[in-house]
């Protein structure tokens, strides 16, 4: 388990980053930046950056956040956690990654219903074609349509 | 300059060709087939050539990644101004000398055509011409990071001539020229993203804050900031603030 060709987001992919074009591009959202964060092999910095991400939207006083991935597995831990700690300092949290038939949460947790599965493959695997199960503009117009319900239903938005 | 814009200039691409040296015209590039240094003594060989993705049915090492060509020509990475080529893209290959290939979790190597999809956000046009650059190891190699970024470095050092030359082309002949704003919308709700990426070895890394758009030299992998998060805006995003090792 790690990052396989299906899903790994190319350095093309990041120059036109879906999720990135979508949302700041949305005049109902006041877009404030990409937070990168890496996935660490050591539990207790597992834990650690979970926690800085969190803090900086804290104080960036975010709304609302989108969080995806392009690896599963071993990863959904960092994934998860981040979204707990992101969670709890009440910020609605909604996510975006590859599950199909392969790769169900190794974890899971009250956040796992809102994340969107990324999979575009008939089998649902990991199809080992470079771009089959790549985040693309729909899965990101549908997370962002997924956040903004969420953000209402939290009280983040007074109408 | 205003560093809440950036404007890029797209020149089209309509051939690209193999020939003796660099060359590169606002619709048309010559690059060899070979690069003009010296390559590290890890690697056997490193080959280009151009591929239309209509007719690839041929076989390929691995797929290391997807590149855009891209050069700042004011500014840093995220504003000033940027020249870009479309309808020309990278894909760089690896493997050693035996066969064992160079990836983490999951090989495409097989027939091109059928290892990957065109026409995403990641991966070529399918009206594009593929640079294709293919590069052996030596068989005695060491599956590292210190090898791996050797790979992607090669590459990059291949890509950057294009990209001098890319860099003193007038704007006003580009194709089509786009400009991107970091537009506030003060009373909505505060977004961010937060994007989750390798960081933890050989083939599972991301670089960020090389000194050209997708690039390699100067930038910092993110497993030497212990994956720690940090802040990018849009505009640095979409301009290549990060290059892939995955």
């Amino acid at each position: 388990m790690g990052i396989g060709p299906s899903t790994k987001e190319t350095t093309m992919h990041h120059f036109h980053d879906p999720l990135v074009r979508v949302v700041a591009s949305d005049p109902d959202v006041d877009f404030q930046g990409v937070i990168l964060v890496g996935t660490p092999q050591d539990n207790y910095l597992k834990n650690l950056v979970g926690r800085r991400t969190a803090f900086w939207l804290e104080a960036m006083r975010t709304n609302g956040a989108i969080i995806s991935a392009d690896g599963w597995g071993n990863s959904d831990v960092d994934f998860i956690n981040t979204m707990t700690e992101i969670g709890d300092k009440g910020i609605s949290i909604v996510g975006l990654k590859f599950i199909g038939k392969q790769a169900g949460f190794v974890v899971e947790s009250e956040h796992t219903k809102f994340v969107l599965d990324i999979n575009k493959s008939k089998s649902g695997t990991e199809t080992e074609i470079v771009g089959d199960n790549n985040l693309n503009e729909k899965d990101a117009h549908k997370a962002l349509g997924l956040l903004k319900l969420k953000m209402r239903k939290d009280g983040q938005v007074t109408k | 300059m205003n560093k809440n814009t950036l404007t890029i200039n797209a020149f089209s691409m309509q051939d690209v060709t193999i020939g003796p040296k660099y060359h590169i015209t606002n619709t048309s590039m010559e690059i060899p087939d070979h690069p003009l240094f010296d390559i590290d003594d890890r690697l056997k060989s490193i080959e280009i050539k151009i591929v239309d993705p209509k007719d690839c049915h041929f076989k390929i090492n691995t797929i290391m990644d997807v590149i855009p060509i891209s050069t700042k020509v004011l500014g840093n990475i995220g504003y000033g101004m940027s020249n870009t080529l479309t309808g020309v893209s990278v894909i760089l290959t690896g493997a050693d000398e035996t066969g064992v290939q160079l990836h983490e979790f999951g090989s495409s190597d097989g027939y091109l055509d059928e290892k990957i999809k065109f026409d995403t956000d990641g991966t070529p046009s399918s009206d594009d011409k593929i640079i294709l650059i293919d590069v052996t190891l030596k068989s005695d190699f060491e599956f590292n990071r210190k090898t791996c970024e050797m790979v992607f470095n090669s590459a990059d050092q291949f890509l950057q001539p294009i990209r001098e030359e890319l860099k003193v082309m007038n704007g006003r002949n580009a194709a089509e020229s786009f400009e991107y704003e970091d537009i506030k919308h003060p009373g909505k709700p505060k977004v961010a993203i937060v994007k989750e990426v390798a960081g933890q070895g050989a083939m599972y890394d991301n670089m960020v804050f090389a000194k050209e758009p997708g690039g390699i030299e100067k930038g910092i992998s993110i497993i030497d900031m212990d994956n720690m998060p940090i802040l990018l805006s849009a505009n640095e995003y979409r301009d290549g603030a990060i290059h892939a090792l995955v």
